[in-house]
């Protein structure tokens, strides 16, 4: 494990730790979170501790109606916590173990789990400045992270604020949380007081009023510009997403439109009470190599994505304006290879025959070579 | 005053066709046959949102009324006081038919005294720029101080009072080393309120104590509102400036969701940087937030200290600082550019290693003056601190360029068939620049 996990066992931690535990866990706790979200608190054989790195899930296995169901939840508590790993579970009407935990599972029960798992975490990823950004349940990891974060300035007894560890300058959390309506903001308090208290930067987004509530601030969906309003400064920050998969799906298509670093950009997602991971932004599977002679530059570029885009996430600016081979702005030469060219008028016959086409609705057929 | 490379460029790129027609004949295929357009009904009939009619920019007529109700009533920026750094130092410059002297006098301060003998009305300096002791009409050698009195007239009669017959007086005011001039008699009296603000923004670069690196004259084929409109605006940025977009966001002035995908990048790098800048001048204690007050008063203005891509430093072709001495007390370079515009003839960029300003001074209907000045360290030595070619380029390609699409617009504006078009939402400020001008229009028609 990392450094900054090494340094949380608190002296009262029972002797025991284990970063790889496959058993039963007993619930110590239930807490309710929301009207439909439940926090389940578990205790490992002999009081010991599980070292997990903030962001990581546990299998849990239930038996429903004699059958054996497998679910990842990730955990939310704090690794500053090990005796105490919780998951916080969302229920979900047609998911049957979460409906068995919500229904079935009480304080003195147990469980079969096995864990930690899973990389996404600022553990692996460490960084100074973070954008968290969830929706519904998908908080979880994030909020672990969150914790661990908090936890671990009390340790390092940095004084006020949040500090890196070993970093020596505070750490900077900025967290966008998306809900249906404020009666479904999942650790709503939390996030209020870490607000307040100057621990991270929140902004929490509902779609809609619930029947009790008019939500007063932003509404809707986590848009370019709500974004930007959050984190003017996402380019700097490392980036965690977790959430549903149009949510993820969304956040992917703003982080790409304005080239965010892809290196920095970590997701995870649980379809809920499916355990099925999100499915990727659709690509063909089939990648051409793209080289921009002049500038010396060969990069893959999938069959389904236009040359401009592919010389954009390379980091080549080639002039464009209409994006949909109206204009002509970006027509380049092609050297060498076969596109599919969807164009709109940009470009002459005679300039096809040339050696002319427009990159901008241009997908590569094979590889190319172009002159720019 | 130290080395001043002073270029009069003529902006080269024009057919010469189309624009160097007279304002005669420009008038006379703009006006209808019936005669030269009413400026009134002209101003009555301007549709908001939407670009001049053409006779705004090619009637002669229209001009002498610019000059009147604008130049010779709002306060015009003119030089900085590096340009006239010693006693006695001085610029002419012509607005129209006026001629100003502007000059440091022997007491140090700055002033502007009309370029008029008071004798029989020679022009007394004819140079562009120079340094005099006294100034001495060469017709009959009245001579006047450096501050207006007349010292010395020749076989007068003895009854002759010196006293009523000093240089005329122009209006001036300093504000942060820039020179402004007011040809009014009751020069617009918000002045003060506008230097009060922008003052603590332009303080920390010391630009009185700067010194003239380098200044260009070029004369655009184009009317002076076709200069400043093409500059009130970024829409033609992406494709028409390739060295200032290296470090200029092409996204200045867009709504957020008028932003094209493919400028995203850029405004998701010009948010960052403006975090970065905004928090760089809070530790400095730095004012850099947006003062926008284009139109509804006399002086109209905006202010803002805002980011710079790349290194973030300058304008230059990777954002780093062209000058090693930086200005004032500043004492880191990333300081972005405090950017201003002043209604109706400039705009301005200070960086934290040098000063570019830019004063418009019309000619003629279709023909207009760019003057652009580069300001440095007083003790940066060129070729050691900085290159002059290197601290200039990104300018004066810029400036090249937009004198070409004046050219261009002039060209296009000044024909028959050119019928006013929309502004888009990122060209709110050329909206507000139109707006201005017709309030200072209809202010001088009295309605
Ligand atoms: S960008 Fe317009 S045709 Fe390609
Ligand atoms: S006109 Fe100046 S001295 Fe006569
Ligand atoms: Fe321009």
């Amino acid at each position: 494990m990392t450094d900054m996990l090494q340094r949380l066992p608190a002296p009262e931690v029972a002797q025991q730790l284990t970063d790889d535990f496959d058993g039963l866990l007993t619930c110590v706790e239930i807490t309710p979170i929301t009207h439909d979200v439940t926090s389940f608190t578990f205790a490992l054989p002999g009081g010991a501790g599980l070292i997990f790195a903030p962001g990581q899930y546990l299998t849990i296995t239930v038996e429903v109606d004699g059958v054996q169901l497998e679910r990842c939840y990730t955990i939310s508590s704090s690794p500053a916590q090990p005796e105490r790993p919780t998951i916080t579970v969302k229920r979900s009407p047609d998911g049957p173990v979460s409906t068995w935990l919500h229904d079935q599972l009480r304080v003195g029960d147990v469980v079969s789990a096995a864990g930690p798992y899973g990389l996404f975490s600022t553990a692996t990823h460490p960084a100074r400045k973070v954008l968290f950004l969830s929706a519904g349940s998908g908080i979880t990891p994030l909020m672990s992270m969150t914790r661990a974060m908090r936890d671990q300035a009390l340790v390092c007894g940095s004084g006020s604020g949040l500090s890196g560890p070993g970093l020596g300058e505070p750490l900077d959390i900025v967290f966008v949380h998306c809900a249906r309506t404020p009666d479904d903001i999942i650790f709503r308090a939390e996030l209020e007081a870490l607000a307040a208290g100057g621990l991270a930067a929140v902004t929490i987004i509902c779609q809609d009023d619930s029947p009790q509530e008019v939500w007063q601030g932003p509404r809707g969906r986590l848009t370019l510009g709500a974004l930007f309003a959050a984190a003017p400064d996402v380019l700097d920050r490392e980036v965690f997403t977790c959430g549903p998969p149009r949510f993820m799906a969304a956040v992917a298509e703003h982080l790409t439109l304005i080239a965010a670093d892809p290196a920095r950009s970590h997701r995870e997602s649980f379809v809920l009470d499916a355990g099925a991971p999100a499915s990727e932004r659709a690509l063909s599977g089939t990648s051409h190599l793209v080289t921009f002679a002049r500038s010396g530059v060969t990069v893959e570029c999938d069959a389904a994505t236009t040359v401009l885009a592919t010389a954009a996430s390379a980091g080549l600016r080639l002039p464009s304006s209409c994006q949909g081979g109206v204009c002509g702005t970006c027509k380049s030469t092609l050297l060498s290879g076969q596109v599919d060219m969807q164009q709109a008028g940009g470009i002459r016959q005679r300039e096809i025959d040339e050696g002319k086409f427009l990159p901008c609705c241009s997908t590569p057929l094979g590889d190319l070579e172009i002159d720019a | 005053m130290t080395t001043l490379d002073q270029t009069v460029a003529d902006s080269t790129l024009t057919d010469p066709t189309p624009t160097n027609r007279t304002p005669t004949e420009a008038a006379a295929t703009a006006a209808p046959a019936h005669g030269i357009p009413d400026p009134a009904v002209l101003v009555a009939r301007r549709r908001p949102g939407h670009v001049l009619e053409g006779p705004f920019y090619t009637s002669p007529e229209i001009f002498a009324l610019d000059i009147d109700a604008v130049y010779a009533k709002q306060w015009i920026f003119v030089a900085t006081e590096p340009e006239i750094a010693e006693p006695g130092d001085y610029v002419t410059i012509d607005l129209g038919r006026y001629s100003v002297i502007v000059l440091r006098d022997d007491d140090g301060q700055v002033r502007a005294l009309h370029n008029v003998c008071r004798h029989r009305g020679s022009r007394v300096l004819l140079e562009e720029r120079g340094s005099v002791g006294n100034l001495v009409c060469g017709y009959h050698q009245w001579t006047y101080a450096t501050d207006g009195r007349l010292l010395h007239a020749g076989e007068q009669p003895p009854e002759f009072d010196k006293a009523c017959f000093g240089l005329r007086q122009v209006a001036v005011r300093t504000v942060g080393g820039l020179i402004f001039i007011c040809l009014a008699t009751s020069p617009p009296e918000d002045f003060d309120d506008v230097a009060d603000r922008i003052e603590p923004y332009l303080a920390p670069h010391d630009l009185a104590n700067t010194k003239v690196a380098a200044q260009v004259d070029l004369v655009e084929h184009g009317n002076w509102k076709l200069v400043m409109e093409n500059n009130r605006e970024c829409y033609h940025c992406e494709a028409g400036h390739p060295e200032l977009t290296c470090t200029f966001f092409p996204t200045y002035g867009f709504a957020l969701e008028d932003i094209p995908a493919r400028l995203m990048p850029a405004h998701a790098r010009y948010l960052k940087a403006g975090v970065d800048l905004a928090r760089a001048c809070d530790e400095r204690g730095l004012p850099h937030a947006e003062i926008e007050e284009l139109t509804d008063r006399s002086t109209g203005f905006r202010i803002q200290r805002e980011p710079l891509d790349g290194a973030g430093e300058s304008y230059t072709r990777d954002g780093k600082a062209a000058c090693r001495k930086l200005l004032g007390d500043l004492d880191i370079p990333r300081l972005g550019r405090l950017s201003m515009h002043t209604q109706p003839n400039a705009w301005f960029h200070f960086q934290a290693d040098h000063v570019v300003t830019f004063s418009v001074l019309p000619l003629a209907a279709d023909r207009t003056l760019v003057r652009t000045t580069w300001h440095v360290h007083r003790d940066a030595v060129e070729g050691e601190d900085y290159d002059l070619d290197h601290l200039t380029e990104v300018w004066s390609r810029t400036n090249e360029q937009d004198g070409e699409f004046v050219a261009r617009t002039q060209a296009g504006v000044s024909s028959p068939a050119f019928v006013p078009g929309p502004y888009s939402s990122s060209e709110y400020q050329v909206d507000a620049l139109v707006t201005w001008y017709l309030q200072r229009l209809q202010e001088h028609l009295g309605r």
